[in-house]
Parts: C-alpha cells; structure tokens; sequence
C-alpha cells in the first residue's frame, strides 16, 4: 500500500513540456496533494465501485478476481433469490449473485453495462450482477465513515464521501456468506 | 529471501512424498498386526506375520529419521521393541503387544499426516512412548486404545490424500500423454494447412479425405489422452476397505463379541474422488450392522447361528457402474417396528411392499427417534448415507430377511467427472439427464397421456407411468397444456418410474460433470452442470429427486383455472 501512496506523491515526469499539460499536470498534483492532506490518514485501500439503482456501492480490491460482461447465464431450479443462475469462467462453475436482491433493492435488469464482479472468499468464487461499474477508488480508513445506516442492508458497513459522491461499502463476505443458504456446507465441496 | 521460500517448497513437496510414501506403510502395517493378532489368537503360526510387521517398522524408521521427523522414528523403535519382546519366549503378552501395536499404528499414522504440514506434534508422541514404557498391563488399560468415535473423527487431514488432489500420475503415464499431445498437435497443425488451402481458394482433391483422416486421428488421440487421465484417478477400492478391518476389529471388541470381516473384489478400481467420499457413508452402514444387525451372542446362539457374526464388504463393477455391498447375518430389519413409526409418521403403509417398507428406513430422521427404541436405533444417519450417495450419482437400497441378515447396496459410477447424458430441451432452458437413469424416449403423443383425477400419466410399454410438464417442473415459465411438448423422456431411479414432457431431445453425449457451489445446495433437483459446445453450461439433473418429484406432482384442478399456479403441487 506505501508503494501506492508514493507513486500519487511523485508521479513520474510527463514526456509532454508543452505548457497547457504540465500546468494541469501541476494542479492536477496540488489536488492531490491537497486531498491528501485533509482527508487522508490510516490504512489506504482500492476500491472497486459500481452502480446499483444509480447509488454508488465499493467493494474492497482484494476480493476482486476480475470483471466480466455479463453474457449467458444459465438459471438453476430452485436457486435463492439472489442466486440468478451460473457462468462458466473458464471451466469453472461460478454462481452469479444478484447484489441488488442481496442488499433488498429490486431485482436487476440485465444490459449492454451490466457486469460481473467476480470476487473470491474463502476459496469460493461469486460473480456479483451490478447494474455497472464505475470506477476503481483508493479510499483511506479515515475517509470511511462506519457508522451503520438502519436505512441499509446490515452488509453495508459504512459510506464514504467522495468529491459530491457518497460510496457505500459493502462487506462481501457478511453479504454473501451471512445467509444460511450461501454457506458451504460440508457434503458439498 | 528467495532461497527461504525455495527450501520451503522443497521441503514442502519432500514432506509430501515422504507421507505419500509412509503412510502405505504405515497402513500396511496395521493390517498386519491384525494378522498376528489372529495368528496369536488361533495358535497359528505368527513368526511370518511379525517379521513383516518388523520389516516395516524399520522402514517407517528409516525413512523418517532421514527426514529429521525424530518422533515418528522414536515410536517406531519403540513398536520395533514390543516386537522384539512378543518374539522372545516368556515375554509373550500377547493381548496387551498386539493392543500397543494397534495403538501405536494409529498414532504413526496420524503424525505421519502431520508431516505434510512440515511439523510433527512431539506430545503425542511421547504420551506414547510413555505408555509404552508402562510394564503394568492395568495401567495400559486405562489409556485404552482410541476407541472407533475417534478414528472416525480422524479423517480432517484425510481427503488431501485421497482426494483428487492427491493424484499421483507415474512417470510412464506423463511419457505417454506427452505423446498423445504431440500427436494432437501434429494433427491439428495439418489441418490448419488445409483451412489454410481452402482460404486462399486452392483445392485439392484429397483434402476432404485428408481431413477426414486427421480428424479421425485426432479423435482417437484425445479418446486416448482422455482415458489415460481417467486411468490416473482411478485407485483400487481395497485402500478404502483396508480401513475398515481395523474399525470392525474394534467394534467387535467393544462389543466382545466376534466378528468377521470378509472383504470381496478389493481390487475393484474407482475414482478417488468417489472413494474419498464413501469412507462416512460406510462406516454408517458398518456401525449399524454390528450395533443393531448382529444379535447377542446368546441370541445367536439361540437361534443356531455360529457364534463368529460375518460382515461382507464387496465391490463388483457392471456396465460402467460399480456396486458396493454391505451385508451381515444378523436379526434382520424389524418390519414391524418399521410400520409402527411409518404409521406414527402418517405415512401410508398400506400399500407399501415389503421391499418399499424396508427402504423407509433411509427417509432423514426416520428412526431418530426414541419410539422405534425396538428396532434398536437402525437408520440413524441412514438419510446421510443415501445424500452422499445420491450426491455421487448413485443410490442406495437395502435387502433383508427376517432371521438371516440384511444387505446394504450402494449403485455408483466409477467415476463422477465423466458421464453418458442425454441433453434435452424445455422452454428456451437446456438440461442434462444422466443416461443410466434414462429407459426410452418418445413422442408424446396426446392419445397416450391420460389424466386420471389430478394424475397425469403416459400410456409406455403396455402400462401407464405417471408423467409431468418438465417445464413446471423445473420451474421455466411452463405450458398450460401438459401434452403440448413434442417429446417424453422416461426415467427410472430404484424401482420409481416417470416421464418428463419436453420440447426436443438431442443425442446422448459424454459429459464432464462439474459441481456447483454450495450456494446452491437447497436446488435438489440437479445435480451438477457441465459446459457444451460454445461454453454454455447446462445444469445435470438429479433423476431420483426428478422422479420423485414426477410422483408427487398433481395437475391442476380443472375448474379452479385462475390459481392453476398455485394448485401445482411438487
């Protein structure tokens, strides 16, 4: 993580001199600079975000193996809810979750911007439907605001502020494996 | 830096094939044990059976002083003097050494598992030795033998080495994939010559032969390859039953009462991914033999048998499937008792053959309960046994006769990553049905679809099988009609019948079978998916749930047409 932060601190010389680019190059680094003064302390970590229902939900880095379009997903009988069927990443069986369900907003409704997150917890792969995805955000421990919304589903355990954004993060693995249904059981491997 | 984590792996892998290696042995000598345990018991002749058991204990020993693994080798050179003492004239306790030996197996077996972690637990080892040490026989009696709860509990560290992940594939077996990949890449790169010919236009006469040729050839070449790998998984059954002497030699001493093991077709070859998953469903099945099949030894008596109670444990393979029987020459199934807590259950009996009553006993909880205290407890944990077993691909069922024994038999593939499967076709959604569960397939024609009352059935082979709408079933969005699907596919799961109504049927294909994650453990009715052509999974249905389901699904009452939804009943 210091490797990252440095990289914001010093970043490398553009080849460019003209004049315009090193000027908003310049701001671009007093911003930085900036917001790392006043917002930034503790431990900082990436974030992936995505849109559900036009709100901004981030989901820790760490977890994420990679993202997809979402193409052919096949619908399994009697799945939960929020299990909308399967995909096949690379010969793997991946259960494809509806994080909308799973946060008690409406079902999705797939598109051209639809993806799948696929993220890993505790040696089981999920492929997470969200409506899009946004962007990939460092966010500080001190940017997270942790207080608990009542308003939220009990996965989303905190909100951060960002610029005019407010990004609400969301513990996958309390999201995904607090269900009875989602837990692994021990006869199946 | 680096070097660490280099010697780390090394090490790693050593300590691997150092359990790879011992833990054979380690087993081996187990059984041998029990030899010179009957040896001694009988009078026979031991002095073979205990130079074999010395043999190996050096070996276990050596290898594992070269290891640096000083405990495993301690308790060994102490198994190595019980020996020593039970050859020698006068020193002969047999009971007691044969007990030591025992114990001591088990405690080499499971610091040997240890060592793939790298370290060994130096406590057991001398809690061990200590009892070892102890000359008075009483006081080896209270630090007693572990007992069979705790050798079933054992097995956490045991499906790293029997599972797939454990698959060891000899160096010949590499030679001779690497000669098939070759050969599929030379065929592969002949035909990019031709596709290369018919893109610019060229044509030459031969090349549809040619093709056909290599195409051919390169089939065969990944057949090969294909079973090669198989091959790999595959592992005699008699690793898994080898186990169970020891567990039945302790039952039976629990009960002091004696009971024989007599294991048929150990070398019956399956894959290790099934093997590693029968170790609990068979030692539910054992257990419940000794613990409520076999009668007291004055019972036994009574009724004129011998007094030694004889346990089978077989495997024989047919047509692709491998059958595991367990059987006893006890008591019998209670039928009575039975149908008192079926009836207690509200289930109707009357009805029921006595074949049909007997397999109640696998229904979950049927007999937990304390009202069936007369028919002693049998079918505890029997739903367990057939869920494996179901979740396997197989089933389960059980034969008995009053008075001379009941037998337990299990029906599995020898393999679960491969199988025969019909794909099939209803609403858009496609599915999977293992062929061994598939009898025929027809048009479903409306003049052989009859409904009687709420039953659907189709008229097959001169009598009626009852039927249902595929879709409904499997919850796509379903006809209103019933015999609007072109076709019917007729399952059979045990002695149940029943037919799905789909749109299309396409050949029976040979399919990998991939497992689907727990999320999805309440979806009973399939039992896995695999991948199709242009990576579209298909999920594979579990047909005894299917079946099941075919029986218990009523048509909707006719008049009632606004909520015919929710009159659907599985």
């Amino acid at each position: 993580m210091s490797s990252e932060t440095r990289r914001t601190e010093e970043p490398p010389v553009p080849a460019s001199t003209e004049n315009a680019s090193l000027l908003a190059f310049a701001d671009h680094l007093l911003a930085a600079h900036k917001q790392e003064e006043t917002r930034v302390s503790g431990e900082v970590q990436q974030h992936v975000t995505f849109l559900l229902h036009k709100q901004e939900f981030g989901i820790p880095i760490s977890h994420c193996r990679e993202i997809l379009r979402a193409g052919a997903i096949t619908r399994i009988p009697e799945a939960p809810a929020e299990v909308r069927g399967v995909v096949n990443l690379r010969g793997r069986i991946v259960p494809v979750v509806d994080v909308r369900t799973c946060l008690g907003l409406d079902q999705a409704v797939v598109t051209a911007k639809t993806r799948l997150v696929v993220v890993e917890i505790a040696g089981r792969l999920f492929a997470l439907l969200v409506d899009r995805v946004a962007r990939i955000l460092k966010l500080a421990s001190s940017q997270i605001d942790p207080s608990p919304d009542p308003a939220r589903h009990h996965a989303v355990t905190g909100q951060a502020k960002v610029g005019e954004a407010a990004i609400h993060i969301v513990d996958v693995e309390r999201m995904l494996l607090s269900r009875p249904d989602m837990r692994s059981s021990a006869d199946k491997e | 830096m680096t070097t660490e984590i280099h010697v780390d792996d090394l090490f790693s892998s050593l300590g691997k094939d150092f359990v790879d290696e011992t833990l054979p042995v380690v087993e081996q000598v187990s059984s041998l044990v029990l030899k010179l345990e009957q040896a001694w018991l009988s009078g026979g002749d031991s002095e073979g059976s205990l130079r074999e058991v010395r043999g190996g204990l050096h070996f276990i020993k050596g290898n594992s002083a070269m290891m640096g693994f000083s405990a495993i080798a301690e308790v060994a050179h102490a198994l190595e003097d019980v020996c020593a003492q039970a050859a020698e004239p006068g020193l002969e306790e047999h009971a007691r050494q044969a007990e030591l030996l025992l114990a001591g197996c088990d405690v080499l077996a499971a610091l040997t598992r240890s060592a793939l972690t790298g370290t060994v637990d130096g406590a057991q080892a001398r809690d061990f030795l200590r009892r070892v040490a102890q000359v008075e026989p009483a006081e080896a009696e209270k630090l007693e033998a572990p007992g069979p709860t705790e050798s079933a509990g054992r097995p956490a560290s045991e499906p790293t080495l029997d599972g797939p992940a454990g698959t060891r594939i000899g160096d010949r077996d590499i030679d001779e994939l690497l000669d098939l990949a070759g050969e599929a890449i030379v065929g592969q790169t002949e035909l990019v010559r031709v596709q290369g010919r018919f893109a610019r236009g060229h044509f030459d006469p031969g090349d549809v032969a040619l093709m056909d040729q290599v195409l051919s050839d390169v089939g065969r070449t990944m057949r090969q390859m294909r079973h090669q790998l198989l091959r790999s998984r595959l592992a005699p059954i008699a690793t898994l039953f080898q186990r169970f002497v020891r567990h039945v030699r302790d039952l039976a001493h629990d009960r002091g009462q004696p009971i024989e093991l007599v294991i048929e077709g150990g070398q019956t070859a399956v894959d290790r991914a099934i093997i590693s998953r029968l170790h609990e469903p068979l030692v539910h099945i054992l257990r419940n033999s000794v613990a409520h099949g076999i009668e007291p030894s004055a019972d036994r008596a009574a009724a004129g048998k011998p007094a030694k109670a004889t346990l089978v444990l077989s495997a024989s393979v047919r047509e692709g499937r491998v059958s595991i029987s367990v059987g006893d020459d006890g008591r019998g199934l209670d039928l009575a008792a039975i149908v008192a807590k079926a009836k207690a259950e509200g289930i109707d009996t009357d009805h029921l053959s006595d074949r049909d009553l007997q397999r109640l006993i696998f229904r979950a909880g049927f007999s937990t309960a304390k009202a069936v205290s007369n028919l002693a407890g049998r079918g505890v944990g029997l739903d367990v046994v057939a869920s494996v077993v179901q979740s396997l691909g197989g089933t389960v069922d059980v034969r008995s006769t009053p008075g001379k024994g009941t037998l337990f038999i299990l029906d599995l593939p020898v393999t679960v990553s491969l199988q025969k499967a019909l794909i099939f076709g209803v609403d858009s959604e496609t599915y999977a049905a293992p062929a061994g569960f598939v009898v025929d397939t027809k048009e479903g024609r409306e003049k052989d679809l009859q409904q009687i009352n709420r039953v659907l059935l189709l008229s097959w082979r001169g009598d009626f099988v009852r039927a249902a709408d595929a879709g409904r079933l499997l919850g796509c969005q379903g006809l209103a009609e019933p015999w609007a699907r072109p076709y019917a596919l007729v399952l059979q799961a045990g002695n149940k019948s029943g037919a799905l109504l789909v749109d299309w049927l396409s050949g029976v294909q040979e399919i990998v079978v991939k497992p689907l994650d727990a999320s999805l453990s309440a979806c009973t009715s399939v039992a896995g998916a695999t991948v199709l052509a242009q990576g579209r999974v298909v999920p594979i249905l579990d047909c005894v749930e299917v079946v099941r389901r075919v029986h218990a699904t009523l048509l909707p009452e006719r008049p009632a047409e606004g909520r015919a939804e929710e009159d659907y009943v599985f």
